[in-house]
């Protein structure tokens, strides 16, 4: 006789044993940790850009547009500038208006996206408490309720939803992540000597005003003092005005490119002083329930202020259309565009065109006309940055503070990453086991020409390679929780404040219009690629627009 | 021999322990451990009779699997406690299993060796061996192997020293065994598994988490949102969440008390009741004293949490199964987003958050909560908000209370004395001024009555109202002064 225990159940009994071992979790956790060979993302903008793409179009451009419209006005670009244009438009109860938009979403470098994570940006992620005299943008605050009221002082009440929470930034240096972007942790004291007194000189400018009762350094850049002795900084570089100053840390100069290079995309030796002084001295907005450095930010950045603008004027948009020439004829102005969609030519006949798109592109649209010359254009460059959308489960973390809304690493060629889901209320780690980190990255080393042509020939792997060993300086196991990564790449990201340019005769007219028929609008205009640049170049270019119709 | 005997009673004790710590009351879980498991080694040794050939190979195997269900038992009964309503089945199916294996060991062991010994000293032998083995059982496992290994790796631990028992049976008698190659190979899978095991013991329950409680942990559980530790000793079972003190069942009552009767006495037959935080019920419990209530929502944002308090038989006896009241409704939702969203008034609101020691928690003390607060609670409602130890953190404290001045609520701050936290205090808000004291409290209560309330807001010298900001989500000053002034107390 056999005993109670068989030989196939004692298999059954030792699988049965072996499988409650297998215990949830256990197995996949003690699975050795592989380095992931392939992560899942895309390449946006750059060479996969619909104006890369249609570039072979030539023949099509040739033939007779297949249908022709009539528009009143016509707004050539669907950025920040336009559409705050087709805004002003609106509200002067202009109807007839049409905003032609290349790609399929409008918002220019305020681009956002959106996955089952969270909404992201593809660029411009924050504005800063706007100055008091910025009232067209105040008001626009106000009717998007990102401002509630006014206290009796006159100083607005932001939606508290909508400004930056804290912790907002740190920065990772000497192994350990400092609270604030000023470098402190482990820095001489006498390099924190220069950074105060460095500081303390951009304070100063904050509040300066010139001979013409304008301030020294102020948003839109047209609007800042004309006195010489400020706009000659604007013939040296920002490396140069430090050193002329004596200040020469390294921790300084590494903080202050760091600003340059987060708001023009530009090195320090690139950056005009004036451009670079007017990053720390342009701000001066209050509020009456916030501190004046504090900014506005949501989780698809800038994107969430295109979204409001949008909703105003989105019965005006046209989005796939790729215009390729503009003319004025009589008393018209055509505009001959691509319809991506039907892939079939059309021409606006309209009484005024804006063109909200940067020169760069203007270059190719319109015909040579008074001032804006080979010269004109050769003036303005752009700087190329990457910006990727990283999907990943919560990374190791370094010693020091939590994760913030910006975190920056020091002596990274990028800028850091902003942490997406910051303003998300149910903000326990649990529910953001899932993050989405925004990492910006201006090619600001190279000349940008240089720069942009071996950007275009980077494939997604080695994008993930770089950014990767960047982000491990900081995150051990970044490349092992990593689910996704999308880049977009920006060609033509930012326009470059490099010497001598902002001040420059040539830029000064550079919005002037042309035969009464054509207008332009774009932060590019005012030199700096700012969201408060670019809404007031749209009201500026509609003001102008309406003005001479009524005249 | 000496080891299978060790093995054997180490199991029984791992057992016999492990119940009075899930279960408690130690000398019935003993008692009936024991006799399970002695009458289980009596099955076994009555089915000893049943082997007839291969008694070599049949021991080896049972060597195998005692290893196996011994080793892994204490593990399998920690992590399936969740299970409460089948556990007693588990825990005495597996001792009977351990038990009747155990009871073919010494009859199978004795005939093998059989035609070796003499009748007489083999008897002497085994038995010697075996009672030698239990004795050395019996006192390194409370003395050496509970406080240095743990009850899991001491588990595994004997679990492989059965196993490799098994291994050099089957190698030294390999020409006497069938199936030689078989049992060296599943002895060694075995042996690699509960070796896995024991290096990996700590994930399946952090030893060194058992290391910082003072108690028996008897219950641990990672949700989503943070991890679960129930304690318990002789006097008190304590709730931890991420190591940090929930309450302990012996003065919870002084805190929960304090965080409800007070405002609950000031309202006019309060009707509809809003718990945030507060999965454990607790809060309920005493709301539910109150028969004007007729419905409690309860938001919490761990369903692990509330399922425990719901189903968990130690922990419906605390909170007398408040949350399987007809009258409660639990949400189990971010109470910020929750509350952003729902459009309902309610009489008394108690707002039972943990400590704002991180910056999502943080939020949950903010004036933009604070705003929701006061559009969602009626005209004459009560608010109070559990709001840390004001001698430890006044500056917190009283932080509270300043940012839920800012958005337009009076506030009454009081505080009392719970022996597990210390001075812990509240903010109770109202939309006007006109909180009295009540005088009367309800009769069945154990600690709170006019003349404490009274005492309770009065604020000795040390803890006098400071100056505080008005803690914003864009500037979180609280979880500010929280670190700071904790992080000074705890030095």
């Amino acid at each position: 006789m056999i005993g109670p225990f068989s030989r196939r159940s004692f298999f059954r009994k030792s699988a049965a044993a072996l499988a409650g071992l297998t215990l949830p979790g256990m197995l996949t956790e003690c699975a050795p940790a592989t380095k992931l060979t392939k992560v899942a993302g895309e390449i946006k903008g750059g060479a996969a850009s619909l104006g890369h793409k249609l570039r072979g179009e030539h023949a099509l451009f040739k033939q007779a547009p297949s249908q022709i419209l009539n528009y009143e006005y016509v707004i050539v670009g669907g950025g920040v500038a336009g559409l705050s244009a087709a805004r002003w438009l609106q509200k002067n109860n202009i109807d007839s208006c049409c905003l032609l938009e290349l790609e399929s979403h409008v918002g220019g470098n305020a681009a956002s996206g959106k996955n089952e994570v969270s909404s992201y940006p593809w660029g411009a992620h924050y504005l800063p408490l706007p100055n008091l005299d910025q009232e067209e943008l105040l008001k626009f605050l106000q009717e998007t309720e990102v401002i509630t009221g006014f206290n009796e002082q006159g100083l607005p009440f932001y939606n508290e939803y909508h400004l930056c929470f804290d912790p907002k930034e740190r920065l990772y240096i000497n192994g350990y992540w400092q609270d604030s972007l000023i470098p402190h942790f482990g820095v001489p004291e006498e390099d924190q000597q220069q950074i105060a007194t460095f500081l303390k000189l951009m304070d100063t400018y904050r509040k300066l005003q010139g001979s013409d009762g304008k301030y020294a350094f102020t948003l839109p850049v047209e609007n800042s003092s004309q006195d010489k002795e400020f706009l000659e900084l604007d013939q040296v570089t920002m490396l140069d005005y430090l050193l002329s100053q004596q200040l020469d840390s390294p921790y300084l100069h590494w903080y202050v490119e760091y600003c340059c290079r987060d708001d023009y995309g530009t090195a320090l030796k690139d950056t005009s002083a004036w451009a670079g002084i007017h990053y720390f001295a342009a701000r001066r907005g209050v509020a009456a329930n916030a501190e004046t450095n504090t900014v506005l930010t949501w989780p698809e950045g800038n994107g969430w202020l295109v979204k409001q603008l949008h909703k105003l004027i989105q019965s005006k948009v046209c989005t796939g259309a790729l215009v390729y020439t503009i003319a004025t004829e009589g008393e018209a102005v055509h505009i001959d565009f691509l319809d991506v969609k039907s892939h079939t030519t059309k021409r606006i006949q309209a009484k005024k065109c804006i063109m909200a798109s940067p020169q760069f592109v203007n270059q190719r649209l319109l015909p040579e006309i008074p001032l804006r010359d080979q010269n004109f254009y050769s003036m303005y460059s752009y700087s190329p940055w990457v910006v990727a959308n990283l999907t990943l489960s919560k990374p190791m973390e370094r010693k020091g503070s939590p994760l913030s809304w910006d975190n920056v690493i020091y002596q990274s060629p990028a800028l850091g990453y902003v942490h997406a889901r910051h303003q998300q209320l149910n903000s326990h780690a649990a529910q953001q086991e899932k993050l989405v980190l925004t990492y910006y990255w201006p090619l600001a080393d190279k000349d940008p020409k240089i720069a942009r042509r071996e950007a275009l020939q980077k494939g997604h792997d080695e994008w993930i390679q770089l950014i990767m060993d960047d982000l491990t300086k900081a995150h051990k196991n970044i490349a092992q929780v990593v689910e996704k990564v999308d880049i977009w790449l920006w060609g033509h990201g930012m326009v470059r404040p490099t010497p001598g340019f902002i001040w420059s005769e040539t830029r000064k007219k550079a919005s002037m219009p042309f035969d009464n028929k054509i207008y332009f609008a774009h932060s590019d205009l005012g030199g700096v690629s700012l969201f408060e640049e670019a809404f007031y170049q749209g009201i500026r270019a509609a003001k102008e627009a309406l003005g001479s119709i009524a005249s | 021999m000496f080891v299978v005997a060790t093995c054997g009673l180490i199991y029984e004790l791992v057992a016999g322990t492990l119940a009075s710590y899930l279960l408690g009351d130690s000398v019935t879980q003993f008692s009936t451990i024991i006799g399970v498991y002695l009458f289980s080694m009596g099955i076994g040794s009555y089915l000893s009779k049943f082997f007839n050939r291969n008694l070599i190979g049949w021991f080896i195997q049972i060597e195998i699997l005692v290893g196996l269900i011994g080793g892994t038992s204490s593990s399998l009964l920690f992590l399936l406690f969740e299970q409460v309503e089948s556990f007693r089945i588990l825990l005495y199916l597996l001792v009977s299993l351990t038990g009747t294996l155990v009871g073919l060991e010494i009859p199978l062991l004795m005939r093998i060796l059989q035609g070796r010994f003499e009748f007489k000293d083999l008897v002497s032998q085994v038995f010697t061996f075996d009672y030698i083995g239990a004795l050395l059982a019996s006192i390194i496992f409370p003395l050496l192997l509970v406080p240095n290994l743990g009850l899991i790796k001491t588990s595994f631990f004997f679990g492989i020293l059965n196993v490799l028992v098994a291994l050099i049976v089957a190698v030294k008698f390999e020409k006497e065994t069938s199936w030689a190659k078989f049992l060296k190979i599943s002895s060694l899978a075995t042996l690699a598994l509960l070796l896995t095991g024991f290096v990996f013991s700590e994930r399946i329950m952090s030893f060194s988490e058992s290391l910082a409680y003072r108690d028996t942990i008897i219950y641990a559980k990672s949700s989503p949102y943070q991890r679960i530790i129930l304690t318990k000793n002789d006097r008190e079972l304590r709730l931890f969440l991420n190591g940090n003190l929930q309450f302990s069942s012996a003065d919870e009552y002084r805190y929960h008390e304090a965080l409800v009767h007070p405002a609950m006495q000031g309202i006019k037959s309060p009707r509809k009741v809003l718990v945030l935080g507060g999965g454990d019920g607790l809060a309920v419990r005493e709301i539910l004293k109150y028969h004007s209530v007729v419905s409690i929502t309860l938001v919490d944002l761990d369903e692990a949490m509330t399922k425990l308090f719901s189903t968990n038989s130690l922990l419906l006896d605390i909170n007398k199964q408040s949350l399987l009241s007809p009258k409660v409704k639990v949400i189990n939702a971010d109470a910020f987003q929750w509350l952003k969203e729902q459009k309902e008034l309610f009489d008394y609101i108690a707002v039972d958050f943990p400590d704002p020691s991180n910056y999502s928690v943080g939020k949950l003390y903010t004036n933009s909560l604070y705003k929701l607060l006061y559009r969602s609670l009626a005209p004459k409602g009560i608010i109070v908000v559990q709001a840390t130890s004001p001698y430890v953190a006044p500056k917190s404290f009283w932080c509270v209370n300043t940012t839920m001045q800012s958005v337009g609520f009076f506030t009454v701050p009081y505080h009392t004395f719970v022996p597990s936290f210390g001075d812990w205090g509240y903010i109770m808000a109202l939309k006007e001024n006109s909180y009295q004291i009540p005088s009367a409290f309800l009769p069945n209560l154990r600690f709170i009555n006019s003349e404490t309330f009274r005492q309770m807001t009065i604020f000795p010298k040390d803890m006098m109202a400071l100056e505080a900001e008005v803690n914003k989500l864009n500037n979180q000053v609280l979880v500010h002064y929280f670190e700071k002034e904790w992080a000074s107390y705890l030095q």
